[in-house]
Formats: structure tokens, C-alpha cells, sequence
């Protein structure tokens, strides 16, 4: 099944024992290989004793997700063997405590696999007086197995533990070197010793993506309430409100964080707030408000399966219909819908211009599998420059003739804010007049709605388009959004040339029909896959274009796509 | 930042987290300021002048700047219009610049004075107005933010939103319309209702208890909370001033008839229960007197329960804003070497 030098490596132990940690810095080491890495983490909804892994895929070749097939696999405990069976054979090593944890490794002799009862908490206890330290025993060792250069995780384990007690370090680092020399004297060394290529990349969770993006668009004021799987971005900006101008508010419940969103933005600050889709559901009055208010809003929504409380901590794409439609009464927002951490970062980055300009909500619809694993993206750039769109200039009119919401064409017209001179409207959650007082009268009611209607229309070209990945023609194209194109990527690459193309959409609202008839027209087979039991695109799909997809393929069990699985299916439909 | 700027001065170096009367036990009640001052100040005749160098940049507050094209839709008789009328007043006497102020309005028929004000208005949904202002503040702290509200907005619908606003002291002023009905909606039990009382929605009596808004305050440490009347114009008045001048949350809760819908707290009702906490020997710097205050039901007091004069509002926490307000900050350029440097 492998054929790609790529390295596969997981860890898997209880949580509390450190097992994202150990993760990030073994994917650090990959990254300043100069590799592609992705991370992907399971984790249950517990902070102590649940089954918890960190499943690193790393190479020189693009890499955008995980696979079943692992290369290292290292367990700290009996489980992290047992619940991993069907991913390790014959080419697999197994780093385990099989004699310190007291079970029996005989009973695992059919899988084939190299296992190795090796001292990680007896290093780690020796060296730096605390079983902790077994995470860094464990990737030391990997790094021989793996081909890997010890030196520059030396670097990573600094570079982690910067600013902590000096003794710390040096017996972190003795452990580290300790182990790599009982690895260099005991274990096989499976891959050939990787080349060092420069490193132009930053290797991050898609929270961190949107969060730095955030960023990069000009954020000033970002409240939040946490919940997974978006609770990250909260911690992100949190971390950098020092080093901005930017004012991080962790607030009483979800309503008020997308409400005081829209205060702040309201007095002419980038406003942004995230949440998962149980949280965004307190939100929906809210993002009705921004609305009619017409004040510019940036969302960050984290799909976690569903109904109510669901399965905090898995994945899925079941709320696209829920988004595209909150609010009551007819919201005009943009639904942007990324996948890649560059995604992340360059969409929550654009949101901010598309929300300022067009006066609209603007959503990053995203999902536990991209918001909470690791990838490589380029390097930002150093400086990102923001022009702020859509404000009255100064003078106005001293004779009370402002109109805020004057209607216009293209849907939105130039706001004040407090504090300008001769600015002064109602903001209105009423439907109003072009001064912002409240009205019932049926043609200006009439007009409002359309005048925020349009705002669609002149937002439309500024979206970013369909993106057709891999081959102009193609036996298959593969319709998907958000993190599926990570998978689907994968799909391709393995499958013969020619045989799959991706049709991915970055952006599902509003909906970008001409686009979808010309790549429709081109493409021979069409097929849907999404997270969902419903078909939710496939729905949206038919609903503005009429065009009606006859092949699909659906997951909804909290877990991420696989490649294999995919393809597997795939092959039956080229039959 | 030193961890003394996030704590008022009364509580740096007690050593101890304080709990929720503490800031009284750490303030001597005889070198008050607010002590020695009256506890209303005397509305003077003729506004001091405003000295402001660039007069051609501001439009201040009048009674005719605040004319809208509107006029009041409230009932005949009704108590917001005293409470309108207080608000003008003391907007005109504070002089404040007109483009420097947001009044929050909820919804309700409280709410519905946005139409009626010629300010920067906003009006919000039911029960959201504290967020949507403690955040204007946070934005832009050169603005005055006062919120226009009723019972049934802030102590249910918002009642989250009103104790964490307490809790963080953002500054902004809530004017509290208390008439002890849902008025807007045509009669129903508010949470402010006396127990018993037959309403639309509860025709057997409501079931409740009412909520006590000043010692609800009181224990969330809001830093000013008074309690006025629409029927005395000039007390309430001053009450909004002080409210306003106050760095930090401020509540004033205001008996409010509904003449439509509460034939029980009627403008005579007050008139007969209603006495002023400065005429008395009371102070309003101890939380643990001002709340056996709240208490009192045969005769109801108003004015000022509660003010701490070492108050530190939310936004002066902030080392962010040193630099300006949040809203007037750069972002033109910005650069990302700090926000990347833990993904290298």
C-alpha cells in the first residue's frame, strides 16, 4: 500500500500524559526538515484517562492529511497497541512498555510487526526525576528509527522549554541523548537518514491559521466563549493582544460574545468572534442583528457532530444548510468554507476586507479535522497593509442630511462611526428609514430589503472561485468544501492520473452558480462527498443550479475521511 | 502589566482575593471623598463654560441638538416621559460633545426612545444592550456609553449580560426603566413583579419572588448603584449626572409607572412610599448598610446606595489602549513576526 517515502508515525497514551506535545514536537522536527507535515489528533471529551493520539504524517511530496498505515507506532500503554491493530503490519515498529506496564506482547505476534519493550519512563525518571519526559524519550528514539536528524530536535526541545528552569532543559536534553544512543544501540533504523532542505513553512492547527489571519486582516477586538473545537482561536488571540492592537475578551456566554462583537465593530473596530456550531446556535439572533444593523462581522463556526452536546471532540461538515440559513428573517452573509491551513489564514484574513467593505457577516466555516490538526503552509508574508473601505469621510453635511443607510445600487453606502462629527443615525435592530428610524411603512420596508439584498450581488465578484484541483478532465470529478479537500487531494495522488479531479468550493454562499455550470459541463461523472448524512451540498447543489448529482459518498460517524476508504469506493463507480 | 492595575487601589496589597464585601472592609469610612461631598450635588443655574480649544470640532448637547423628527408613542401619563425628561436634562448640563455619545437602547417600550433622542442611537435586540455597549466602550473609550433599558431587558432576558458587567466595572451607565410589568407586550409578569399579582401570564398571581435589582448589584460589586423615581425630575436628574460622571458601571434603577398596564404602582403609590437616602444620616460608601437598605418595603428609599470613589474602570486595565482608542489604532501595516513565532 505505501509507496511514497513519506514517514507515518503516531503516538497513543492516556490524556494528561502529554500526547499532543509529543506530537507537535515530532512534527517540528519533520518541518525543520524542511518536510510537508500534518497532524492529526483523537482525543475524547476528558482532561484526564481517555485514549488519546497524535498521528503525524510527514514528506518532501504534498501532504495534506493522515493515513491508516503507521510506520512508528509509539504506546504508552497496552491500549495504544490494542485499539491500533488494523494500522500497524509487518513494516511497522512498535515502541512499548510491555514489561513496565505488565502485559504480554506474545498475543500480538500475528500482526507482525517489530515490537520493542524499550525504558522510556526508566530514561526519563533517571534523567529528569519525572515520567513526563518519556514524550521526548519517545521521539528521540524515533528519530533514529525514522532517519531523522537528532540535532535539530535538540533545537525543538530548546526551543520548547524556552524561558524554563535551566536544569530542566539540560536534563531534558541528557534524556533526549540518552535515548537516541539506546535507540542507535538497540533499535532497526527503517528509513534512510533524511535529507536537511530549507525550511519556508510554519507548521500550525487551522485555529492558529484563522487566528494569525485574524491578525493579518487588522482584528481589534475579538470575544469569545470557548467550546471545541474552536476554543484555540480564543487562546491564540488571547496570546498576542500585547503584541497588537487587539483586546481579547473571554465573555459570559456566546450571545454576548457575537453581540459585543457587533458593539465594537458598530464604534469602527475589526470585530471577530468563533465558536463550534452549538455555540454559533446561541448566535443566530445575533447574526440576524449584524444583519439589518448592516454592521460588518467576521465569524469563525467549528462543526462538531451533532444534535446538541453530540460528540464534542470529532469531526463532521453537518451544519452548511444550518449556517447558510441562520437568522431570522433574510440575512445576507458570506459563507466561506476553507480547508488547508493557508485557507484559514488567507479566508479569516479576506473576511475582514469582504465584512468592512460590504457592510456584511461574513462566516469561516470549518470543522474539528482541519481547525484541530496540524499543517505546514507557507511562511506569511512579513507585513500585511489594510485600507479600511466603506466609512463616511469627514466633512459631513453639518445640516443633519447623513444618511446611513442611504440606498444605493451596489446594496451599501459609506457608515459613520461615534465619535465623527454630524454622523448621528440610529442603529437600527428595527426596520428603519435611510436616517436609521424606525419604520413600518411598506415600500420603504420593501426597499431596505432589497437594498441589503444586493449587497450579495456586489460582493459575488470578490469571492474567491471554485477551485479545480489536478487534471482538467478526469474520469471522476469530486465535489467537495471545506477540510474534505484535504482528503480528497490524497485520493488523487494515489489513484491512477486522469482517473480523479477535485472540485472544491472555498466559498458555498452565496453560491457560486455560473462557476459550478461551467466546471458541471466539463466534467464527465460528478461525485459528492461530504461529512454529512444528508447531503447537504449535494441539496444547495440542486437548489441553485437544478442540477441533480446521481453518485455520493457520506460520512457522519464523528471520524475524518481516509483516502483508502475513498478510494475503495471510488473504484467500484469506474467499473 | 503589574497585577495592581487589574485590582482597585483599595484591595492592592490586602494579600487575600476579595470577596464580595470586602471592598468595604478595606475602606475607611471616614476619609471618603464621596463622604464629605454631598450626596446629591446641587444642579447649578448656569452650567460651567467649557473651555475647549477646538470649538468648531464639537457640536455639544442642548435640548434643541437633542429634538428628534419623532415624538414620544408612550401612553399619556406614562413614567418614561419623566425619565426622558431627566435624561435630556442631564445631558445638557453635562455638555458633553453630541458626537462623543452612544445611548444603547434595549427593547421594550423603554427601548423605543430611540426614535425620540437625536444621538448616536443604537438600538439593540431584547435584553443584549450591556454587551453590545461594554464593548463600544472597550473599542472607543472616548465615548460616553449609556444604556436605556427595562426590568424585563436587563434583570431577565439580559440578566447574564447586567452581572458580568458589574463584575468586569466596564464603564458604561444602565438606566434602568423599572415599571414591574411587560408593558410593549400588553401586561405580563416581569421579573420585578411582587409576588401574587395577577398579570396576563399569570392570572392565579405571579409565583415568583421579585428580584432585587440594587442589592443584586450590590453583591456583584458594582462600583455605583442608585435607585430614583420618574415622578421627581430634578432628583433623577442628578442621579443620571452622577451615573455618567461615574468612572465605571453604574446602575441607576428607576420606579417607572405603566399607567396601562400596573394599576398597583401607581405615580401615588410612590409619592407615598418614596423617601431620599440624603436626607438621612445614611452614606453610600458601606455595601453591607446599603443592602439592608434594599430590604425596605413599607417606605422606599432612593438616591445613592453605593459608590466607590477608588473605582477603576475595565478599559483602564487595558495596556493596549495606552496608545489611543482601540478603534483609532493603526492597522495599516502589520507585521506578523510575533504572531508566527511559535510555528517555526
Amino acid at each position: 500500500m505505501v509507496k511514497t517515502m513519506s514517514l507515518h508515525w503516531k503516538v497513543a497514551g492516556r490524556a494528561g500524559e502529554g500526547i499532543d506535545v509529543t506530537g507537535v514536537m515530532f512534527g517540528k522536527t519533520c518541518l525543520r526538515h524542511g518536510m510537508n507535515v500534518f497532524g492529526y489528533r483523537e482525543y475524547p471529551s476528558l482532561i484526564r484517562g481517555g485514549h488519546n493520539t497524535h498521528q503525524v504524517h510527514a514528506g518532501f511530496e504534498p501532504i495534506t492529511c493522515q493515513q491508516k498505515h503507521i510506520d512508528v507506532l509509539v504506546a504508552f500503554n497496552e491500549e495504544g497497541i490494542s485499539l491500533h491493530l488494523d494500522e500497524i503490519d509487518e513494516n511497522s515498529v512498535v515502541l512499548c512498555e510491555a514489561t513496565q506496564d505488565g502485559y504480554d506482547l506474545t498475543k500480538y505476534a500475528d500482526i507482525g510487526a517489530k515490537f520493542f519493550d524499550v525504558p522510556m519512563t526508566n530514561i526519563s525518571r533517571e534523567e529528569t526525576g519525572h515520567f513526563l519526559s518519556q514524550n521526548i524519550v519517545s521521539v528521540a528514539m524515533s528519530c533514529w528509527i525514522l532517519g531523522l536528524d537528532i540535532e535539530v530536535f535538540r533545537e525543538v526541545v530548546s526551543d520548547q522549554f524556552k524561558g524554563k528552569n535551566e536544569t530542566m532543559i539540560a536534563n531534558n536534553i541528557k534524556a533526549l541523548e540518552r535515548a537516541y544512543q539506546y535507540a542507535k544501540d538497540n533499535l532497526p533504523q527503517i528509513k534512510p537518514p533524511s535529507p536537511k532542505k530549507p525550511n519556508k513553512q510554519i507548521f500550525l492547527t487551522g485555529n492558529n491559521a484563522a487566528a494569525i489571519g485574524a491578525v493579518a486582516g487588522g482584528v481589534q477586538y475579538f470575544a469569545a466563549y470557548p467550546m471545541t473545537p474552536a476554543s484555540e482561536i480564543l487562546h491564540t488571540l488571547a496570546g498576542l493582544q500585547h503584541k497588537y492592537p487587539l483586546v481579547v475578551k473571554h465573555v459570559e456566554d456566546e450571545i454576548s460574545a457575537m453581540n459585543q462583537a457587533i458593539g465594537a465593530s458598530y464604534v469602527g473596530a475589526r470585530a471577530m468572534t468563533s465558536t463550534a456550531t452549538g455555540g454559533y446556535a446561541l448566535m443566530v439572533e445575533a447574526t440576524s442583528l449584524a444583519g439589518v444593523m448592516e454592521t460588518p462581522l467576521v465569524v469563525v463556526v467549528g462543526q462538531r457532530p451533532g444534535p446538541a452536546t453530540g460528540l464534542p471532540t470529532w469531526t463532521c461538515q453537518s451544519d452548511l444548510l444550518f449556517i447558510i440559513n441562520a437568522g431570522h428573517g433574510e440575512v445576507p452573509k458570506v459563507v466561506l468554507t476553507p480547508g488547508t491551513a493557508e485557507e484559514h489564514f488567507e479566508l479569516t484574513r479576506q473576511a475582514f476586507y469582504l465584512a468592512e467593505r460590504f457592510h456584511l457577516v461574513v462566516f469561516i466555516l470549518s470543522d474539528k479535522f482541519s481547525l484541530e490538526s496540524y499543517m505546514t503552509m507557507p511562511r506569511p508574508k512579513q507585513v500585511y497593509e489594510n485600507e479600511r473601505y466603506s466609512f463616511a469621510f469627514d466633512p459631513l453635511p453639518d445640516d443633519d442630511t447623513y444618511r446611513r443607510y442611504e440606498v444605493t445600487e451596489e446594496g451599501y453606502s459609506p457608515r459613520s462611526v461615534p465619535g465623527q462629527l454630524h454622523g448621528l443615525s440610529v442603529t437600527n435592530s428595527y426596520e428603519h428609514d435611510q436616517f436609521g428610524y424606525a419604520t413600518e411603512d411598506a415600500s420603504l420596508t420593501k426597499m431596505m430589503v432589497e437594498k441589503r439584498q444586493r449587497k450579495l450581488r456586489s460582493v459575488k465578484p470578490e469571492l474567491p472561485p471554485l477551485e479545480l484541483i489536478g487534471p482538467r478532465h478526469a474520469e471522476l470529478t469530486l465535489v467537495c468544501w471545506g477540510s474534505t479537500r484535504l482528503v480528497l487531494e490524497e485520493v488523487m495522488r494515489r489513484m491512477p492520473e486522469g482517473a480523479v479531479n477535485v472540485l472544491h468550493f472555498p466559498c458555498v454562499w452565496p453560491f457560486p452558480t455560473e462557476g459550478f455550470f461551467q466546471h458541471a459541463q466539463n466534467a464527465e461523472k460528478l461525485v459528492v462527498i461530504e461529512g454529512n448524512s444528508t447531503g447537504q451540498l449535494e441539496m444547495l447543489i440542486r437548489q441553485e443550479t437544478g442540477i441533480r448529482i446521481h453518485h455520493r459518498i457520506h460520512r457522519y460517524d464523528g471520524r475524518p475521511f481516509y483516502a483508502e476508504d475513498i478510494i475503495k469506493e471510488l473504484e467500484e463507480l469506474r467499473e | 502589566m503589574s497585577i495592581n492595575r487589574l485590582l482597585t487601589p483599595a484591595l492592592i496589597g490586602k494579600g487575600h482575593m476579595p470577596t464580595i464585601f470586602s471592598s468595604d472592609n478595606h475602606q475607611p469610612t471616614v476619609e471618603q471623598p464621596v463622604a464629605t461631598a454631598p450626596a446629591v450635588p446641587v444642579a447649578t443655574p448656569n452650567p460651567p463654560v467649557v473651555i475647549d480649544p477646538n470649538p468648531e470640532k464639537h457640536a455639544y448637547i442642548s435640548k434643541a441638538s437633542l429634538k428628534s423628527p419623532y415624538f414620544p408613542t408612550w401612553c399619556p401619563g406614562c413614567g418614561n416621559f419623566g425619565v426622558w425628561t431627566a435624561l435630556k436634562n442631564a445631558l445638557t448640563e453635562l455638555q458633553l460633545p453630541e458626537e462623543n455619545l452612544v445611548i444603547v437602547y434595549g427593547v421594550g417600550c423603554s427601548g423605543n426612545m430611540a426614535d425620540f433622542n437625536r444621538v448616536y442611537g443604537f438600538h439593540a435586540l431584547h435584553g443584549r444592550a450591556i454587551a453590545n455597549a461594554v464593548a463600544m466602550k472597550a473599542a472607543n473609550h472616548n465615548l460616553k456609553i449609556i444604556v436605556v433599558a427595562g426590568d424585563g431587558d436587563t434583570y431577565g432576558e439580559g440578566l447574564n449580560h447586567f452581572i458580568s458587567a458589574m463584575r468586569g466595572n466596564h464603564d458604561i451607565t444602565l438606566l434602568v426603566h423599572d415599571n414591574q410589568v411587560y408593558g410593549l407586550t400588553t401586561g405580563q409578569t416581569a421579573p420585578t413583579t411582587d409576588k401574587g399579582t395577577k398579570t396576563k401570564s399569570t392570572p392565579f398571581g405571579a409565583p415568583e419572588v421579585p428580584i432585587n435589582p440594587i442589592g443584586l448589584a450590590l453583591t456583584s460589586d458594582a462600583t455605583f448603584i442608585a435607585r430614583g423615581f420618574s415622578g421627581n425630575i430634578r432628583h433623577l436628574t442628578d442621579l443620571i449626572k452622577r451615573a455618567v460622571q461615574h468612572p465605571g458601571f453604574s446602575l441607576v434603577d428607576m420606579f417607572q409607572p405603566c399607567f396601562t398596564f400596573n394599576k398597583v404602582n401607581t405615580y401615588h403609590y410612590f409619592k407615598e412610599r418614596v423617601y431620599y437616602l440624603e436626607e438621612t444620616e445614611f452614606q453610600p460608601n458601606h455595601k453591607v448598610v446599603a443592602w439592608e437598605k434594599t430590604f425596605e418595603h413599607d417606605k422606599l428609599p432612593i438616591g445613592v446606595f453605593y459608590e466607590d470613589s477608588y473605582s477603576v474602570p475595565f478599559h483602564q486595565t487595558l495596556t493596549q489602549l495606552e496608545a489611543g482608542p482601540l478603534a483609532r489604532q493603526s492597522i495599516a501595516e502589520v507585521n506578523m513576526d510575533a504572531a508566527i513565532s511559535n510555528y517555526l
